[in-house]
């Protein structure tokens, strides 16, 4: 349901003196795309239920109001009831605009704040497609964008691909700050709770100069919402059962608007057991959450605001106890398996290692200053704890201590000024320290897998934007110094500790250009050049990686990879019906790091492992998005979605690993005009999901080829239950209905079992 | 004020870890039932995965004989030794170990030792040699095996699953 909507909304209030209870509240509703007048839609004053409906015109009429404090609550078909918040003191004349569907508005518009207006692409899931599915992970809930694809580890572990991109090579931004943690694992996932987030947010870029982070161009964005300006307590309620793990998800938020400060607090927690493939339980993947946030706002003046953000969020997750492998045999056992070993009958919610916990504090302090009317301030403190244990089957009792034991502290300071001068031009420009300080909590009876660390950075960049009628000019440049100090430790004997230190400077340039044709056609025109020094895992990594069964060793001499990448994307929008976007990139990547298998196998008491070094290639990324909404009658919404991509390992002459196959999304969704005493907003959709083999793959690059192509069916329906003044929003997803058997190339569990079967997703969400 | 809090911190160098479930040595003593000099076989890895290469010495087995063998396991990294046999042992239920050979060589096994449940562990075997032949025997120490599994508690591994903790393989002559 991904057209429904974020809000817009604005109002301008213009009143004439009035009597004691004889106010009239008079309006008109518009689309804040097309500035067409909203007819049918229905409104609700909720303290004294008056209600009124909006003509042809989008106009509509509320007599003999009592002055007073009112929430009017707006509802129209195809769009999320809004409720707006305002005092009455004399008659009124309101101008609300609504946002009527998203793929129909410009990104600009769907952030909901200007800074974000530039050349570059961005995707957007809002809040209600979110709060639909926020049982899923974030990269889960982001995948449903084109060219955006997961890497997972079972259905509790997933991490986010954007253009054959991940993990270091992307940046993940939590209301502003780089999420931390140990991001470089192929199955850590990014400690974020998507029901935080307002929207979500994929920056299909280039270069990304704003922000730190070791990216190569494409950045995520969680941006949790604005607190209402609403001086009463409101909030939300969400429940979501989800019948595939039998897992239940409880949501609260709360918000308010204090005479001296607001706040939000929003708690999530999860509880989930065994998945089920189409014919077995998967045993050991429960999954637990619980999370909280707490968002604090205060404004000292028209020109100074102040906000401060805490989360913490903490997880613990089981991993397929059939996967847990000791070495070459039992993989090659287990690949050979139809059924995974250790699979049991019964459902469980156990969790027993092998498992993850993980638990993340992220703190943040934010001021705003507007030093004059175009020239603004933002400092942003932020700091990050991450504890990350990972459990084992171990002998002589030893499961129950973590394997792995990692605690890292992350702090963070930015400096953000932007001008804006008379003719159009815009200035941006900042600073940026990072310090990162990783520690192996010792006890784990292991030679740690990554050594402790403290890395630290400082950064300075300048971006300029020249905006000229229909064309829109963006050019910027970032420096980077970054100071490694490392300690990996050897496994000879007696064990040594070394000292390792390394430099580097890292410079990024981007360019960009917006060019409006006309009212219809849009062209973004992207390219940059990125550097990214290695981390500390590709640089002193060393020993047995558990769950790929191979010894992997890292390379102390790598060098900073560095990109090209360039980005055309193309937007056609005809009248209010339809909406085309065709986005197509091409990045090469000089001194790409990647791990590469050696012919040699190493002897260990366990039998041979193969061995990976960290290796530099050249590497090329191209591939295409291709989005196009159809909206025939205001009843109906099409959606199809395609992605393309190619990676390449130029110099051997291979496929890179980890890159998605082609594929394809339908999505078709009816939206019923029944406004009923009880059942409203009927909606009823049915989507087709293809996904493509990756081909590109050898069978001396991985130890099983990419499983099939395979197509999955959804079904959906949402409705809204009305019970006197309450209204409870309603959804029920049926996916892969037809419970089908397949195996997924980018979730490593493909070794070892099916991917998931039939499950059925019910939410309820309720408003006050 | 923030420069100076982000260069202050200062690193402190690690202690490497005590690896105590390691498993660096692997003795696989055979001493004829009718009396006579011991066989031993080692596989010897002291750095654990990677570093050197493991050090194996193989033996010689005499034909028509009875052995009366028995697994050991060190850890040798640690001192004193720590001797991990002990663990296995007390996980008996957890742990069995396998016996496989390559097709031409000439000789069979049977386990001795059982668990709580009474199915096998394999620490201790007898071992009959046949003719004069030579092959390669494989021992593999299996953490978590389903011993009720179709041909698991006879010592086929087929269907053992669980994850391998001990895989080596020795020459070995019968002459």
């Amino acid at each position: 349901m991904k057209a429904l909507l974020v809000v817009l909304f604005s109002f301008v209030i213009t009143s004439s003196f009035s009597q004691h209870c004889s106010i009239t509240i008079k309006g008109h509703l518009y689309d804040t795309a097309t500035e067409e007048p909203l007819e049918f839609a229905n409104l609700l004053l909720e303290e004294n239920l008056q209600g009124a409906a909006s003509d042809i015109d989008g106009h509509f009429e509320l007599e003999n109001v009592c002055p007073g404090d009112y929430h009017l609550r707006v509802s129209h078909i195809g769009c999320e009831t809004q409720t707006f918040f305002f005092q009455i003191k004399n008659d009124t004349n309101l101008h609300i605009h609504l946002n009527h569907s998203s793929e129909l508005l410009d990104e600009v518009l769907v952030h909901g704040h200007e800074e974000d207006h530039s050349s570059a692409v961005s995707a957007t899931i809002d809040e209600q497609q979110i709060s639909k599915s926020a049982n899923e992970n974030l990269a889960d809930l982001l995948s449903s964008i084109a060219g955006v694809a997961t890497l997972s580890n079972g259905a509790g572990i997933s991490k986010p691909i954007v253009h054959g991109l991940f993990g270091n090579r992307i940046t993940i931004l939590n209301n502003e700050v780089e999420q931390a943690g140990q991001q470089w694992g192929n199955d850590h996932a990014p400690e974020i709770d998507p029901f935080v987030a307002n929207h979500l947010s994929v920056v299909k870029g280039a270069a990304a100069l704003e922000y730190g982070g070791s990216n190569l161009g494409s950045i995520i964005l969680v941006e949790p919402g604005n607190i209402s300006d609403d001086p009463h307590l409101h909030g939300q309620l969400n429940y979501i059962y989800n019948s595939n793990g039998r897992g239940s998800n409880f949501n609260t938020q709360f918000e308010q608007k204090l005479a001296a400060f607001s706040w939000k607090l929003t708690t999530t927690f999860k509880n989930q057991g065994d998945s089920k493939s189409s014919s077995y339980f998967l045993r050991n993947t429960g999954r637990r959450e619980a999370n909280v946030a707490l968002q604090l706002e205060k404004h000292w003046s028209s020109s100074w605001a102040t906000n401060f953000y805490y989360s913490y969020f903490s997880t613990t997750i089981g991993i397929l106890r059939g996967s847990h492998i000791g070495n070459t045999t039992d993989l090659s056992l287990a690949l050979e398996k139809e059924v995974p070993f250790f699979t049991e009958e019964k459902f469980s919610r156990e969790i027993d290692a092998p498992k993850q916990e993980v638990a993340h504090h992220l703190a943040k302090f934010e001021a705003k200053y507007l030093i004059s009317e175009n020239k603004a301030l933002k400092l942003i403190f932020a700091s990050q704890l991450n504890d990350r244990k990972e459990f084992d089957i171990r002998r002589g009792g030893r499961s129950e201590t973590p394997a792995l034991s990692l605690s890292q502290w992350a702090h963070s300071f930015d400096a953000k000024y932007s001008q804006e001068s008379a003719n159009n031009l815009l200035l941006k420009g900042g600073l940026q320290l990072r310090l990162k300080d990783n520690t192996n909590v010792p006890g784990t009876g292991f030679n740690p897998l990554i050594p402790d660390f403290r890395k630290s950075s400082i950064a300075a960049y300048a971006i300029t934007q020249k905006d000229l009628e229909n064309v829109l000019l963006e050019l910027g440049a970032r420096i980077e110094q970054q100071s490694l100090l490392a300690f990996p430790i050897t496994n000879t004997v007696p064990k040594e500790v070394l000292r390792e230190e390394r430099n580097f400077t890292n410079y990024s340039l981007s360019a960009g250009l917006k060019y409006s044709v006309n009212e219809a056609l849009s062209i973004n025109l992207n390219t940059g050049l990125a550097q990214r020094s290695p981390e500390v895992n590709e640089l002193y990594s060393n020993g047995l990686h558990q769950g790929v069964s191979g010894i992997e060793r890292g390379n102390a001499n790598l060098q900073p990879e560095l990109s090209l990448k360039s980005i055309i994307s193309i937007d056609y929008k005809w009248k209010n019906k339809a909406l085309l976007n065709i986005l197509a990139y091409y990045q090469n990547v000089d001194d790409f790091i990647y791990l590469e298998p050696q012919r040699e196998f190493e002897l260990t008491i366990r039998g041979a492992f193969p061995l990976f070094l960290y290796r530099q290639t050249k590497a090329r990324i191209y591939g295409l998005d291709a989005n196009f909404h159809f909206e025939p009658t205001k009843h109906l919404r099409m959606n199809l979605k395609y992605a393309y991509i190619k990676g390449i390992d130029v110099t051997n002459d291979q496929g890179l690993l980890n890159i998605p196959g082609n594929n394809a999304n339908f999505e078709i969704n009816y939206f019923s005009d029944l406004q009923g005493k009880f059942i409203r907003n009927f909606q009823l959709g049915a989507e087709v999901q293809h996904q493509n083999q990756q081909k590109d793959i050898s069978v001396d690059q991985d130890f099983a080829l990419p499983p099939e192509a395979y197509t999955l069916l959804n079904f959906k329906t949402a409705f809204d239950i009305h019970i006197g003044k309450d209204e409870l929003k309603c959804a029920i997803t049926l996916k892969n209905a037809l419970n089908l058997k397949y195996r997924d190339y980018l979730n490593r569990l493909r070794y070892f079992a099916d991917d998931l079967g039939r499950n059925i997703v019910f939410r309820v969400n309720y408003k006050f | 004020m923030v420069v100076a809090l982000f260069s202050s911190c200062k690193k402190d160098e690690p202690e490497p870890d005590n690896e105590e479930e390691l498993i660096t040595t692997l003795i696989y003593t055979l001493t004829p039932e009718n009396g006579g000099t011991s066989v031993v076989f080692t596989f010897r890895d002291l750095d654990g995965d990677g570093g050197e290469v493991p050090v194996i010495v193989n033996g010689v087995l005499a034909a028509n004989t009875t052995y009366d063998t028995e697994i050991q396991l060190l850890n040798e990294a640690e001192t004193p030794t720590e001797v991990i046999t002990t663990e296995v042992k007390e996980e008996g239920d957890e742990h069995q170990l396998f016996y496989s050979q390559t097709v031409d060589l000439d000789m069979s096994f049977a386990y001795v030792d059982v668990d709580d449940n009474g199915d096998p562990i394999g620490i201790v075997t007898k071992l009959e040699t046949g003719v004069a032949s030579s092959g390669m025997y494989k021992i593999t120490l299996r953490h978590e095996p389903n011993k009720s599994a179709t041909g698991v508690s006879s010592g086929d591994i087929t269907n053992a699953g669980g994850s391998t903790d001990i895989e080596v393989t020795f020459d070995v002559i019968i002459q």
